[in-house]
């Protein structure tokens, strides 16, 4: 393509993304610097597509008397196994202070109450006091819809089914000077010149066999950060969710959560021969936390010991049923839209890939080592360390979405011009998109198959180094494989095909980073189990990976962890009233 | 299983052109609309064109027209609608077509925001949280109401809507309503004015298509009708422009 022909569209602000990080980064720039034009670019529909829509848990934040910073600052620490920031980590904690009530009193959510009117806080794993704010069990869908609206009515303007394929800086590499992008509609390629982008088109491990992300989640932003030459930080640190919807093959809803109340509640899992087996893994059996469960469920799975999807099963059959349909109405409702029965059933359910604690490496104040480019939410690394609480992810988006908006309003005003592109660059991504289009069509399924297969089997819940080799080597063929699949090229308007082929590429690309992220981290902690290095090792000098692309190749390198705040071993709570 | 084919007729074309294409879809025990769709791109015809996120009905991006009438694909279930083995799917009424089954949903947001749909903040994120029990009856009819997702579908089976184009419509009605109800908000009678004109809330029927049609099972007809009897109040007393 000549890139001559290329239209340009101009923005001050473009923000990549529209889920809990996106929308707050666009209304804190707007607020911030109302002079500036805004513009937020998402693949989908504006507020629809991104992760924290769907959060049913809650957002973690201190707020009731006898919790405290610092004791939501630990829990995030300990939950890490010590690899966070603790910068970063801190900020979490403290801002999220303030932008939960942003979020009850600017844009109009409404919380859980007590009787008596104040907020509702609830107990959520791995936590030591209960700290859960959420509006029944679908918190994120109130966040959203208060967001996309206040966004609606603001005045930035929206770039919807556009899909980001590149960071585009300039010559010399120091600055960014836009985003190449696709209008889906039309299938045309786009250049967006900006002064500043905020990367938060999320995380989400779709590259997994079981997942629970968006299906339209591809990991764009992170090969997008390694294609701009930027690290990422913590990519072994997948984290699994025990119980995943296995609905047989061909089914969309595969992999989406059956959420973990239901075995805080008494739930039995069961395996394929419809026995219990948790008690041979742990002494809280079903209630063990998410990461012990997984592997138990996949060491069950891997034993053959399995249901008639390859799955394992759930059940809440002997427990008071009325109690369950009340308790657990969406789950109940969602299981028989899809002809499944939690009240008196066995549900089929399989460990499924929900988050990436690991992403790129970024400043406190969201920036990164490109000027004008910021990030922030999952596609950064650092603030959940090798786990994160249910309850912080949403809070991690919102809380740095803000801030990122908050700081390209003040930056932004003082950037200078827009910058040129490096049109090598340019017409480099353009050529990468269009690789599947002169070639022969052909089936993409036997390929996100195999995939999904090598990762789920040989780079998940359970590595070691004779696996993670052999996930490379599949991937790398799986790569050039995919290369010569083309896609009918005959009209590219909302061609699906080709986004898939997309889609495809970058989570071969993010999948070799997850993969020599793990084989560089010799011990297990957090979300990273190498049954050959069972043990957490050296905890009083943890580093932490760092994944970055040079030409085509993965290089990984680790970096120790400064203890900014606190040593492992010791704590900021007061030693009487920590426990 | 025995082997069984569902025949799926999918309407293939923009807004002005098109006709319905019939597939051949095998039967899956647990599949939903959406399987079927994605089937066919994945495994027939890799030009179908459709929206997506979620998969579970939490986005409502992929909202089309099932044998007639406007569903979540995603949360519905092929034995529920396709009892003789065949299936129709088209996009969603009254939104403009981008290509097959998506739609431009853009007048559907933009009506939301005319209907003054969003919250009017009268305190800072540096304040405490306002006590309001949540057995307050006022809050109680903002409850009922609040879950909605904005998929557009109380919207595209709406016959109001189909007639008179700048009608707002079930969904930013049903926002207004609880907005109406929820007494931290500080923009009540510029909403009161946007909603009580020609295109809001007096323009509806009660036909009720929206409640019957409504995957989460809210009410809008019952919204507007309280939007109704407040903007007669506000009317009365001289409170509206």
């Amino acid at each position: 393509m000549n890139i001559t022909n290329l239209s340009t569209f101009t923005t001050d602000v473009l923000i990549l993304g529209s889920g809990g990080a996106g929308l707050f980064g666009a209304l804190h720039a707007v607020q911030g610097a109302p002079d500036l034009k805004i513009t937020v670019a998402v693949k989908g529909l504006l507020g629809k597509s991104g992760c924290t829509r769907m959060v049913q848990g809650g957002y973690n934040v201190a707020l009731a008397e006898g919790d405290s910073l610092e004791r939501h600052f630990m829990d995030t620490i300990e939950g890490g196994k010590w690899i966070n920031n603790q910068e970063l980590s801190w900020i979490l904690v403290k801002q999220a202070q303030v932008r939960i009530r942003e979020l009850e009193n600017e844009l109009g959510c409404f919380f859980d109450r007590n009787p008596d009117g104040s907020i509702h806080q609830k107990a959520f794993a791995g936590q030591t006091f209960d700290r859960t704010v959420h509006k029944g069990d679908l918190t994120g869908i109130e966040i959203i819809n208060r967001l996309a609206e206040q966004v609606w009515a603001s005045g930035i303007n929206r770039l919807e089914d556009h899909r980001a394929v590149a960071l585009i800086k300039t010559a010399d590499g120091s600055a960014i000077s836009g985003v190449l992008m696709i209008d889906m509609r039309t299938g045309l390629f786009l250049f967006v010149k900006a002064k500043a982008v905020l990367v938060a088109t999320g995380g989400g491990p779709t590259m997994y066999k079981y997942h629970t992300p968006s299906g339209d989640k591809s990991c764009d932003g992170l090969a997008m950060l390694l294609h701009a030459g930027l690290p990422l930080r913590d990519m072994e640190m997948v984290q699994f969710h025990p119980t995943g919807l296995v609905a047989g093959k061909d089914t969309r809803i595969t992999g989406t959560i059956i959420e973990e109340g239901l075995r805080g509640f008494g739930g039995h899992l069961l395996a394929g021969d419809k026995e219990r087996f948790m008690h041979n893994y742990d002494d809280r059996e079903e209630r063990a936390t998410r990461d012990i469960v997984s592997r138990a469920m996949f060491t069950e799975m891997r034993s053959g010991n399995i249901g008639a999807n390859g799955g394992l099963y759930i059940t809440m059959k002997h427990l008071d049923n009325n109690e369950v349909r009340r308790l657990f109405k969406g789950m109940v409702e969602r299981c028989a839209d899809c002809g499944f029965d939690l009240i008196s059933g066995d549900v089929e359910v399989v460990p499924t890939a929900h988050y990436m604690m690991g992403g790129v490496i970024f400043n406190q104040d969201c920036s990164t080592d490109i000027e004008g480019l910021f990030a922030a939410g999952e596609d950064t690394g650092g603030v959940h360390g090798a786990n994160r609480l249910g309850g912080n992810g949403v809070a991690n988006s919102t809380v740095f979405g803000g801030l990122a908006g908050d700081t390209i309003a003040k930056w932004t005003p003082y950037a200078g011009s827009h910058k040129d592109p490096d049109t090598d660059s340019i017409e480099a991504a353009i050529s990468a998109c269009c690789v599947p289009l002169t070639k022969k069509p052909g089936i993409l399924e036997d390929i996100r198959e195999k995939l999904h297969e090598t990762m789920w089997e040989d780079a998940g819940i359970i590595r070691d180094a004779e696996s993670l080799a052999r996930s490379k080597e599949a991937v790398k063929t799986l790569d050039l494989e995919l290369n010569e699949i083309g896609v009918n090229a005959t009209n590219l308007a909302y061609n699906l095909t080709w986004h898939d082929w997309m889609n495809l590429k970058n989570l071969m690309l993010v999948s070799h980073a997850v993969i020599a992220a793990a084989e560089a981290r010799e011990d297990s902690r957090g979300a990273h189990f190498r049954a050959d290095f069972p043990e957490t090792r050296h905890i009083q000098n943890s580093r932490f990976t760092k994944v970055t692309l040079s030409g085509s190749e993965i290089a990984v390198d680790t970096e120790a962890v400064q203890f900014t705040r606190v040593k492992p071993g010791e704590t900021l709570l007061e030693v009487d009233a920590a426990e | 299983m025995r082997e069984e084919n569902l025949i799926v007729s999918v309407w293939r074309g923009d807004g002005e052109q098109g006709e319905y294409v019939d597939y051949r879809v095998p039967r899956e025990e647990s599949q939903t609309v959406l399987d079927v769709v994605t089937y066919i791109q994945r495994k027939i015809d890799p030009t179908l064109s459709y929206r997506f996120s979620c998969r579970v009905g939490m986005c409502g991006s992929c909202a089309m027209t099932v044998n007639g009438k406007p569903r979540w694909t995603c949360r519905t279930h092929v034995s529920k609608v396709a009892p003789d083995g065949k299936l129709s799917v088209g996009p969603l009424r009254i939104m403009n077509v981008v290509k097959d089954l998506s739609v431009e949903m853009s007048d559907f947001f933009e009506k939301w925001v005319r209907a003054e749909g969003r919250f009017h903040p009268t305190k800072t994120r540096y304040d405490d949280f306002d006590a309001i029990k949540p057995a307050d009856n006022k809050r109680k009819i903002a409850s009922a109401g609040i879950e909605c997702i904005g998929c557009g579908i109380c919207y595209s089976g709406c016959d109001v809507v189909a007639w008179k184009a700048e009608y707002l419509g079930p969904a930013a009605l049903n926002r207004a309503w609880t907005l109406v109800n929820d007494v931290r908000d500080g923009g009540q009678i510029a909403r009161l004015n946007a909603i009580a004109g020609d295109a809001g809330c007096h323009a509806c029927h009660s036909q009720q298509g929206c409640v019957e049609n409504c995957p989460k099972h809210l009410n809008p007809t019952a919204s507007i009708a309280g939007l109704k009897r407040v903007t007669a109040f506000a009317a009365l007393k001289g409170g509206l422009k």
